[in-house]
C-alpha cells in the first residue's frame, strides 16, 4: 500500500463525498431552518429524476425540458410534505417532525416501483468522463460538478441568509419562532419555500449523479444515510461544516477501499464515522448528565 | 338488526370455507388435482417473480389442453420476501399443509439454503427454476433447471481467459449469506482447468452501493484487463459507469448471467472493451426456433422475457414430461421415483441433457452461451456460434 494509490482512492472518493455534501447542506438548511431531520430528502430527489426520466423517455420530451420537469416535480413534491408538516405539526418538536418524513420516504420508494418498476432507469448522462487528470489521477466532469454544487449551495444559502430580507425572516422564524410571528413575519409560505428549494436541489443533484452510478431507487434513495452522518459533522448546525463532512467521508470512503486490511469495515464507514462523532461531541459530558 | 346479518352472513361465509376446506384435504384420489408449488422472492432487496410465473403459464397451458391424464395441475406461488423466517415457513406451507407432490419453477434467494435439510426430512424434491444460493448445489433433493452462478463465474472466466484472451483477470465478488465460499470454489476450478491465478480477487464489494469508483480505480491501478464480477443489475451498471467516468475503455467485464436483459442493454451506453456473458439458457434476445415456443407463451401471458422466466419454463416443462411418465397414481413417492429414475432430457434451450439425480450431485458438463454488449450498440448479440462448456478437470 503506498502513498499513491491512497491518493487515488481518496480521489475517486470524492464524486461520492459531493454528493454526500449536497444532501448534507440541503439537510442542515431544512434542520436550521423548519426544523426537521428530513429523511425523503434524496428519497424526494429520486423520485422527482424517475418522474423526469419518464418524461424523456415515454412522452418523448427533449432531455433539457424533462430535466426542468423533474427539478419542477421535486420542488413540488417537497412543498407537499412541507405544507403538511406546517399544517398540522406546527408545534411539534423536531423529533417528531423528522419521524414524519419517514412516511414519505417509504411511500416515494413503493410508488417508484409501482410505477417505474424495480430496474435501474436509462439516465442520459448530462456530464461525463474525466474532466481532468492529475499525476496519473483521473478528476471525472461528475467530481467536479459535485463539490462545486455542494460549496456552491453552502455559499448561497449562507448569503441568502445574512444578505437578504427573507434571510433575515427566516432567521428571526428559525431563532424566535412566537416573536417572529406576533411582529407579522407568517411561518408557512418561508416553511413550504424552504422545502420547495431543497426538494428541487435534491432532484437537480439525483440528476446530476444517477446516469453515473447505480441508480435504483432503493441505492438513491439510501444516499441519505452517509449525508445525515456528513451533516452530523456540523451538528445539523453549520453549513461548512455539512460540506467539509461530506467531502470527508467520501475521501475515506475511497481510501478504505483501497486497503484490503480494513475490508471488513468499508461498508461501515458512515456508521463509524456517526459513532466517533457522537462520542466527540459527547465527550465533556459526565456518564449520568449524558444519559 | 344490520349487524345480525351481518353475522349470519360471516358464519355462512365461514362455514362455506371449511366446507371447501374439507373438499381439498381428501385430495390424491381419481381427479383430483396435483398439487405442485415454490417459493420465491418476489420482493425484498433482489426479486426473481418472473420464474414462477413462467411455470404457472405451463401449467396452465397444460391444464388447458385437459390436464395430466385428465387431472389439473394446483399450482401454488409463494413469497419468502428474501426473509429465512418466511422461507421457512412457505416450504412448510406448501409441503406440510399444501402436500404438494413437488417442488418446480422457484427462485428464491434463500430457500434452498434454508429449506435444503427440511426437503431432505420430508423427502420432497425440487426443479429450481433459478437456483440462486448455493444450497441448490449441494443437496440431493434439488436439481435446479439452471447451471446456477458459481459454474457460470467459472464460465464467464474461461471465455475470458481462453477465447478473448485476457491476462490479468481481476474478480470483483459482492458476497450476500454464504454465497463466498461458493464463488471462490467457482474461481478455483477455472485456476484448475487453466493453470492461470486472477491477478486479485476482492470479495468485499458492496451489494447495493451507490459508488464503485474506488474499486475500478483500484483494479485500474493495479493493471487489470478484465473484471470478473457478480454485480446484479443495479450495481453492474454503478461498476461501468464508474469505469466510464474515469475514461476506462480498453477494459473487459466478464459477468454474470443475472445481468442478461433488455433493460440492462438499454441502460448501458459505454460497455468500455464490452460485457461478456455465458448465458445460462439459449440466447434469448435472437430470434430463433429454439426459443419460439417459450416466447410466444411469455408474450401471451405478458411476462418478460428474461433468463428467469426462461428458467421457469424449463423447470415446468420437465416436471410436466416427468409427471405424464407415471403410470398409476400421481403421489410424492411416484413422483420422487419417476425423477430417480427419468431418462436425460434433451433441450436445446439448455447446454447438457437434464436428468435429475445427475444434476443434483453436480455430476455433469455445466455450459452456456456467450453473448455480448457492445459499446454504443444497446443491445445483446451471440458472441459464440455454440455451447461453451466447463471441461470436466
Amino acid at each position: 500500500m503506498n502513498g499513491g494509490a491512497l491518493l487515488q482512492g481518496a480521489l475517486s472518493g470524492l464524486a461520492a463525498g459531493g454528493v454526500y455534501a449536497v444532501f448534507a447542506v440541503t439537510l442542515t438548511l431544512m434542520s436550521r431552518l423548519v426544523r426537521v431531520v428530513n429523511f425523503a430528502q434524496a428519497a424526494t430527489g429520486m423520485f422527482a429524476a424517475f418522474v423526469a426520466v419518464w418524461f424523456a423517455s415515454k412522452l418523448g420530451m427533449p432531455v433539457w425540458l424533462a430535466t426542468i420537469a423533474g427539478i419542477l416535480v421535486g420542488a413540488l413534491l417537497a412543498a407537499i410534505i412541507g405544507w403538511i408538516a406546517a399544517t398540522w405539526l406546527s408545534d411539534a418538536d423536531l423529533s417528531t417532525r423528522s419521524a414524519m418524513t419517514v412516511g414519505p420516504f417509504l411511500l416515494l420508494m413503493s410508488l417508484s416501483y409501482i410505477l417505474f418498476g424495480n430496474k435501474p432507469q436509462p439516465f442520459a448522462p448530462i456530464f461525463n468522463g474525466p474532466a481532468f487528470t492529475v499525476t496519473g489521477v483521473v478528476v471525472s466532469w461528475v467530481t467536479v460538478i459535485t463539490v462545486s454544487l455542494a460549496i456552491l449551495v453552502a455559499v448561497a444559502a449562507a448569503l441568502v441568509l445574512r444578505k437578504t430580507t427573507i434571510g433575515t425572516k427566516l432567521r428571526a422564524l428559525s431563532d424566535r419562532p412566537t416573536t417572529a410571528e406576533l411582529i407579522g413575519i407568517s411561518s408557512k409560505p418561508l416553511a413550504i419555500g424552504v422545502w420547495a428549494v431543497t426538494g428541487a436541489i435534491s432532484a437537480v443533484t439525483i440528476l446530476i449523479i444517477a446516469p453515473t452510478q447505480s441508480n435504483d431507487a432503493v441505492t438513491l434513495s439510501m444516499l441519505i444515510i452517509p449525508a445525515a452522518a456528513a451533516a452530523l459533522l456540523g451538528g445539523f448546525k453549520r453549513l461548512d461544516l455539512a460540506v467539509v463532512g461530506g467531502l470527508l467521508l467520501g475521501l475515506i470512503n475511497g481510501m478504505v477501499a483501497q486497503i484490503n486490511e480494513l475490508a471488513l469495515v468499508r461498508n461501515f464507514v458512515p456508521l463509524i464515522f456517526i459513532v466517533i462523532l457522537l462520542l466527540w461531541s459527547q465527550r465533556k459530558e459526565v456518564w449520568d448528565a449524558a444519559r | 338488526m344490520k349487524s345480525r346479518i351481518l353475522g349470519a352472513a360471516a358464519l355462512t361465509a365461514a362455514a362455506a370455507l371449511v366446507l371447501s376446506g374439507c373438499a381439498g384435504s381428501d385430495g390424491g384420489g381419481e381427479g383430483a388435482p396435483i398439487k405442485l408449488g415454490s417459493v420465491n422472492t418476489i420482493s425484498g432487496p433482489a426479486t426473481f417473480p418472473e420464474a414462477s410465473e413462467a411455470a404457472a403459464a405451463v401449467f396452465d397451458k397444460v391444464n388447458a389442453d385437459g390436464g395430466i391424464n385428465g387431472r389439473q395441475i394446483e399450482y401454488k406461488v409463494t413469497d419468502d420476501k428474501a426473509d429465512p423466517a418466511t422461507a421457512t415457513a412457505s416450504a412448510r406451507e406448501l409441503v406440510g399443509s399444501d402436500e404438494v407432490v413437488a417442488l418446480v419453477g422457484g427462485a428464491s434467494l434463500l430457500d434452498c439454503e434454508i429449506n435444503a435439510k427440511y426437503y431432505e426430512q420430508e423427502n420432497v424434491r425440487s426443479i429450481q427454476g433459478i437456483g440462486v444460493d448455493p444450497g441448490c448445489f449441494n443437496s440431493p433433493n434439488i436439481a435446479p433447471a439452471n447451471i446456477g452462478p458459481f459454474n457460470d463465474t467459472t464460465l464467464t472466466m474461461l471465455y475470458g481467459s481462453e477465447e478473448l484472451g485476457l491476462e490479468n483477470l481481476c474478480v470483483l465478488t459482492s458476497v450476500i449469506g454464504s454465497t463466498g465460499p461458493a464463488y471462490q470454489a467457482g474461481v478455483d476450478r477455472w485456476s484448475d482447468i487453466t493453470g492461470k491465478e486472477p491477478l486479485y480477487v476482492d470479495d468485499t464489494v458492496p451489494y447495493g452501493g451507490a459508488d464503485y469508483t474506488p474499486y475500478v480505480v483500484k483494479a485500474r491501478e493495479a493493471g487489470c484487463d478484465g473484471i470478473v464480477t457478480n454485480n446484479v443489475e443495479p450495481d453492474a451498471i454503478g461498476m461501468l459507469k464508474a469505469a466510464n467516468q474515469q475514461g476506462w475503455d480498453d477494459v473487459t467485464f466478464l459477468m454474470l448471467t443475472s445481468v442478461y436483459s433488455e433493460s440492462f442493454a438499454q441502460a448501458v451506453s459505454n460497455s468500455a472493451a464490452g460485457v461478456y456473458v455465458p448465458a445460462e439458457f439459449y440466447p434469448f434476445t435472437e430470434d430463433s426456433d429454439v426459443n419460439a415456443d417459450w416466447k410466444a407463451l411469455m408474450e401471451e401471458n405478458g411476462i418478460t422475457l428474461t433468463s428467469f422466466s426462461q428458467g421457469g419454463y424449463l423447470a415446468a416443462t420437465f416436471m410436466v414430461e416427468v409427471l405424464e411418465s407415471i403410470e398409476g397414481d400421481i403421489t410424492r413417492e411416484s413422483v420422487n421415483e419417476a425423477l430417480a429414475n427419468m431418462d436425460p432430457l434433451d433441450n436445446p434451450m439448455i447446454a447438457y441433457p437434464y436428468q435429475f439425480d445427475k444434476i443434483a450431485a453436480q455430476d455433469y458438463e455445466p455450459g452456456g452461451w456467450p453473448v455480448t454488449l457492445k459499446s454504443g450498440t444497446n443491445a445483446w448479440e451471440k458472441a459464440a456460434d455454440d455451447w461453451l462448456m466447463i471441461p470436466a478437470s
